[in-house]
């Protein structure tokens, strides 16, 4: 599974995230609509590869980690 | 006005989830298998209400000279109908679907509280607490919709049964709070422990403001609900959108957690901080299990 972000870039160079998606199609497909928007065909859009994490329980790492207090 | 804020598909439609009951071996993620028939009719409610979300507007409009007062009803009007918030602002596109059109020009926000005694009961209570505050939204936006359209203006009713407006954008702009790192939007008397209900009308109305507080400074540094979180799901770091500050959970550890077990997850909303102002010893006890079964949890407490 991938992860992907897609981000849009505006006319003024800001960056704006309109979200996290899962694999390259999903994210693919969401461009194509935005682009699709007369109003947004100003913005650029981008899709950026994310960093996936490897799947962990957390209660060993939380009990190392988690103070006293 | 067309929408350009995708909407995550839910239940087994969602690719997130659909890859990873495939992964899994399973055929169904077990949290929708899992449903009480309490749960199933909360569901069956809003199923059943939706295709009355539109309807025939009344030909004899009533005029509206000022529309403050008319605001000031129609908020009164939703709080009669059982919401604990209610708030207008002018509908954007960012607020809307992307791929839906919707034509009118305003958009009233309503929410009910949960329980916050009995969702912190545990899992299954958490999930019929968040699907009957659900069904109540529904109700009250259908009759609120039916309500603007008796008095001659077009509405329509957005809710769990069929909708086409984004919660979070429209609660901002409304002024009911922040979006908190876990992803919800943080009210200070309810923290995120709300449901929402949606009408978009073109009658008039008076705007609300978004309301800054301080709440995502708070949730700079504050942690407890990316600590508390079984998945590690939320993120350290935001991105940001509209020049809003954004934390997106990351599905792939939220799932097996909240989709691929029987019990619903609402552990981060249920440690949020903001819940104490209206709860507080409620708060206190349920933060001192947690801290007793090893998170951490805020200092206070």
């Amino acid at each position: 599974m991938e992860k992907l972000y897609v981000n849009e870039i505006r006319p003024d160079g800001a960056v704006s995230t309109v979200g996290l998606f899962y694999s390259r199609a999903e994210a693919e497909k969401i461009v194509a609509m935005l682009r699709d928007i007369p109003e947004q065909a100003v913005c650029r859009y981008e899709i950026v590869q994310a960093v996936r994490h490897v799947l962990v329980e957390k209660p060993a790492q939380r009990k190392q980690t988690a103070p006293e207090e | 006005m067309r929408g350009i804020t995708p909407r995550r598909e839910q239940g087994m439609a969602d690719p997130v989830l659909a890859e990873m009951v495939r992964a899994t071996g399973a055929t169904e993620s077990r949290h929708f298998a899992a449903v009480k028939p309490v749960i199933q009719a909360y569901r069956a409610s809003w199923v059943k209400l939706a295709p009355y979300r539109d309807g025939p507007v009344n030909s004899q409009r009533v005029t509206v000279d000022d529309p403050a007062p008319m605001t000031a009803q129609i908020k009164q009007k939703a709080k009669e109908l059982g919401a604990d918030m209610v708030g207008v602002c002018r509908l954007q596109p960012h607020m809307i679907d992307l791929g839906s059109e919707v034509v009118h020009e305003f958009v009233i926000a309503c929410c009910v509280a949960e329980d916050y005694e009995k969702v912190t009961e545990g899992a299954d209570a958490v999930e019929e607490e968040a699907m009957r505050t659900y069904a109540k939204c529904t109700e009250i936006a259908t009759a609120l919709a039916a309500y603007i359209r008796q008095m001659g203006y077009p509405a329509i009713a957005h809710h769990n049964g069929a909708s086409e407006v984004q919660a979070i954008p429209i609660f901002y702009q409304v002024g009911f709070g922040e979006l908190g790192r876990h992803g919800s939007l943080i009210n200070e008397e309810f923290g995120a422990s709300f449901r929402p209900g949606f009408v978009t009308t073109d009658l008039p109305l008076v705007e609300d403001q978004p309301r800054e507080s301080g709440v995502q400074d708070f949730c700079m540094h504050c942690n407890v609900c990316q600590r508390n979180c079984p998945g590690d799901a939320i993120p350290q770091d935001h991105v940001m959108t509209h020049g809003i500050k954004r934390w997106l959970i990351d599905l792939e550890k939220c799932y097996p957690y909240s989709r691929l077990r029987d019990e619903y997850c609402h552990l981060c909303v249920d440690v949020c901080p903001y819940i104490v102002k209206s709860h507080p010893e409620t708060y206190k006890a349920f933060m001192k299990e947690r801290k007793q079964v090893g998170y951490k949890t805020p200092k206070t407490y």
